[in-house]
């Protein structure tokens, strides 16, 4: 009795996120098709766009991407993955930049622009709005 | 370096060469927008501050290598939190990698001369493994070793209570620092060796040698968790003439002298930290035990500071305080049976010493602030601190008037424009 309430609970309530999900812009994290990534966890992503890890798990190098600062993709992207708004994603730079420990991603442009750069190397990994996917790249998270 | 006088001119020579070294690595590259080698970067950061104290009794200063501070000097002072810092870093390749970082402030001597905060060679020599030599931050707490940069906290400044436990921000040597993982907890460790030489005014300094400890960082989800141990051996000199003083009275005063003299004395700290970080709010409590075994006493500090993150602004609340844990007066030289003119001497020098550890702070402070991130790279913040130096002791005040009454709570006022470019 109690599991398939909690079972209804978990579907409905998975229904709702689904639905406000799609009724915002949908966001997926990609890789090169020719990666050998095929899913990573949020933390895995939030790891490597904050340069805390450099790499994919099997050890190739993973280097990261970003939209245009003030972009909508961007802003919900950190948001979403990492829990951080843009000033705090800014302060947090800041402190790993005059600290010694790393360099933002690069900026990129528009979701065009990310997937055209990650299709061409495997080491690349970026977040598009789903409708600009293509066969030259794949998913590896959905954002939510 | 070998010399004993103080006089840090001739430190930045280490220091200068190793930046110009950095420098000429590859002259004239700009800055790159590709993965090609060398990647030249720059970033830099500044704050302009106003504070305003109450009080004409003494000074509120942000921290102890300040001249002045707001208060009994100025009624507003702009020098305080005021600075402007730019950094330029360059990777070869993806082992090796330089930087330097330069600030300007008012100094003690309320000169603005630029100082060398950073200038190091990194070599990392796996993805999770860093060497660096040269000068590199000191990491004892969790904002230590971006202390300079308010941008990247919530506050107007680090609490003093706890960063003026150990003022020192950097130190000329070498560090190690290793990334690793276990049980999906982020860990790193970090160790570091060196020494430093601040320069106060053109014949007094503090020398730090043998500046040695370990800082360890365990990061899970939004918490983040920093103890650190360090040690060094400190020559302080500011106040040598005092002592010098008591040295000329004999088996007592040389007694004095030596137990509250910085001459040689092990320095020894312990901080933790922890930060609650979900994105919404902030908790981030740390607390330091600090002993000079002199003059620098032992003491204990700590802070607990809360926010809450609504769109552009960041209200805050913070409590902080230090408690001196060793003897905050002393009878000093027996005056009875001296001649007129030494016993005149003997009761300045007594004055002298009891001013002195007075300066050992036991201090409360409660502070409530907001941030507004009014731009992608600007932040201003108001914040309201509410001092009050307690036990007898001043406190972190500076520049003590005749009139200065210890408990009674100082109302400090600040405004700060932090920016990052």
């Amino acid at each position: 009795m109690h599991t398939t309430f909690m079972r209804y609970l978990t579907v409905s309530l998975l229904g709702a996120t689904l639905l406000q999900v799609a009724a915002a812009s949908e966001l997926v994290v990609i890789v090169s098709s020719k990666s050998p990534v095929t899913t990573l966890r949020q933390e895995q992503v939030a790891d490597i766009f904050l340069g805390q890890i450099a790499n994919f798990p099997g050890g190739l190098e993973a280097v990261a991407l970003d939209q245009s600062i003030g972009s909508p993709e961007r802003d919900e992207f950190y948001t979403k993955v990492t829990s951080k708004t843009r000033p705090l994603v800014k302060a947090y730079w800041t402190k790993m930049i005059f600290t010694g420990r790393g360099q933002p991603p690069k900026e990129i442009g528009s979701s065009a622009a990310v997937r055209k750069m990650v299709a061409d190397n495997p080491s690349l990994i970026g977040y598009i709005d789903k409708s600009a996917l293509d066969a030259s790249v794949k998913t590896v998270l959905l954002v939510r | 370096m070998r010399n004993s006088t103080h006089l840090p001119t001739r430190l930045p020579s280490t220091v200068h060469v190793l930046a110009l070294a950095v420098l000429m690595l590859a002259g004239g590259a700009a800055r790159a927008v590709d993965n090609t080698y060398p990647t030249w970067t720059f970033s830099g950061f500044g704050s302009l501050g106003v504070a305003h104290a109450d009080y004409d009794q003494a000074d509120f200063t942000s921290n102890i290598f300040k001249g002045e501070g707001t208060g009994a000097s100025h009624k507003w002072n702009g020098n305080l939190d005021s600075r402007l810092g730019g950094q330029l870093s360059v990777a070869l390749d993806k082992q090796w990698s330089a930087v330097v970082q330069l600030g300007v402030e008012q100094r003690y001597d309320l000169s603005y001369r630029p100082q060398v905060e950073w200038a190091n060679i990194k070599y990392q020599v796996t993805p999770d493994l860093a060497l660096r030599v040269g000068r590199i931050a000191l990491p004892i707490f969790l904002a230590a070793d971006y202390r300079k940069i308010g941008y990247a906290y919530p506050w107007v400044r680090t609490p003093n209570e706890v960063y003026g436990g150990v003022p020192i921000t950097n130190s000329d040597g070498v560090d190690l620092a290793y990334r690793w993982r276990h049980a999906g907890i982020k860990h790193t460790t970090q160790a570091f060796y060196g020494r430093n030489s601040i320069y106060l005014t053109d014949t007094t300094g503090v020398k730090a040698r043998g500046v040695s400890g370990i800082t360890h960082t365990a990061e899970l989800g939004p918490a983040t968790v920093r103890v650190s141990a360090f040690t060094a051996v400190l020559d302080v000199n500011v106040v040598r003439p005092l002592f010098d003083g008591f040295r000329q009275f004999g088996s007592r005063g040389i007694a004095i002298a030596d137990q509250y003299d910085v001459v040689d004395k092990r320095f020894t700290g312990y901080t933790l930290g922890l930060n609650y970080d979900p994105g919404k709010w902030f908790l981030m409590a740390e607390a330091g035990q600090t002993n000079g075994r002199s003059f620098l006493a032992k003491s204990v500090g700590m802070y607990a500071s809360a926010g809450y993150r609504s769109g552009e602004f960041t209200p805050y609340l913070t409590y902080s305080m230090v408690d001196a844990k060793s003897p905050t007066s002393h009878p000093g030289l027996p005056l009875a049976g001296l001649p007129p003119g030494p016993a005149f001497v003997a009761r300045q020098l007594n004055g002298g010493l009891d001013k002195l550890l007075k300066a050992i702070g036991s201090q409360s402070s409660v502070t409530a602030g907001v941030r507004w991130d009014f731009r992608p790279d600007m932040a201003l913040k108001v914040q309201y601190d509410r001092v009050t130096p307690r036990d007898g002791s001043r406190g972190t005040l500076i520049n003590l008037e005749p009139g200065f009454q210890s408990g009674r709570p100082v109302h400090v006022t600040s405004a700060v424009l932090d920016f990052v470019f």
